[in-house]
């Protein structure tokens, strides 16, 4: 397995991991009937981001520490591609859902509501982009 | 989807000492996982990585890549 596709497994994980946690977290208040304000979802929402960065440099410098003549050299043309194509995915995932946020306005929903699924939003589209980068990287492009 | 592009790489590392993927990649700044890639016609390369593979062998280039007419 390339550096590359470990980065992209890395970010797949770690992203499902830390904002898994982060909405199931909001999810589960909101069913216990005890809403998360916007100071506690800031602090939630804090903690999910440091989860995030911190898992990705600790596994980021594990798989270069196993591969790091790998890890060093730049990515080929192939590699480069796939990323390309992976990320006109992921904007294409992300406008959709972001035309997809008008729908929710009309249910009354609140500011904080509104920037929680803008934040889904961004999420879902990076999943996209890592699980676009492992099936080119897996089946050769 | 396959290529309609044949190529003889693995026969050109085996003639130049069984050349390993990883060796010829290391030659031509790529990754081993990309020369398994074009080996297998899984993906075209460029026309200068096409250059590069042919220069790594010491052959022209159309030794190394022969366009397959599709039916």
């Amino acid at each position: 397995m390339s550096f590359r596709e470990k980065s992209a497994w890395i970010t797949l994980v770690s992203v499902l991991v830390c904002f898994g946690i982060y909405f199931w977290e909001l999810v589960a208040s909101h069913a216990g009937g005890r809403r998360l304000g916007p100071l506690p979802s800031l602090h939630l929402l804090l903690l999910a981001v440091s989860g995030l960065v911190l898992l990705q440099i600790a596994l980021t410098a594990f798989a270069a520490a196993t591969t790091p003549k790998d890890a060093r050299a730049p990515a080929d043309e192939r590699e480069r591609l796939i990323q390309w194509r992976a990320h006109t995915l992921g904007y294409h995932v992300l406008t959709v859902l972001a035309l997809l946020l008008f729908v929710p306005i009309h249910f009354g929903h609140s500011a904080l509501d509104m920037a929680n699924f803008a934040l889904l939003a961004g999420v879902i589209s990076t999943l996209c982009v890592c699980a676009a980068q492992i099936v080119m990287y897996r089946r050769g492009f | 989807m396959a290529v309609p592009i044949a190529n003889h790489i693995r026969r050109l590392r085996f003639e130049a000492g069984e050349m390993t993927q990883g060796e010829l990649a290391a030659k031509i700044g790529m990754t081993r996982q990309t020369v398994a890639a074009i080996e297998a016609g899984k993906y075209s390369p460029s026309l200068e990585a096409a250059f590069r593979i042919a220069h790594a062998f010491g052959v022209g280039i159309d030794e190394v890549f022969q366009w397959v007419e599709e039916r």
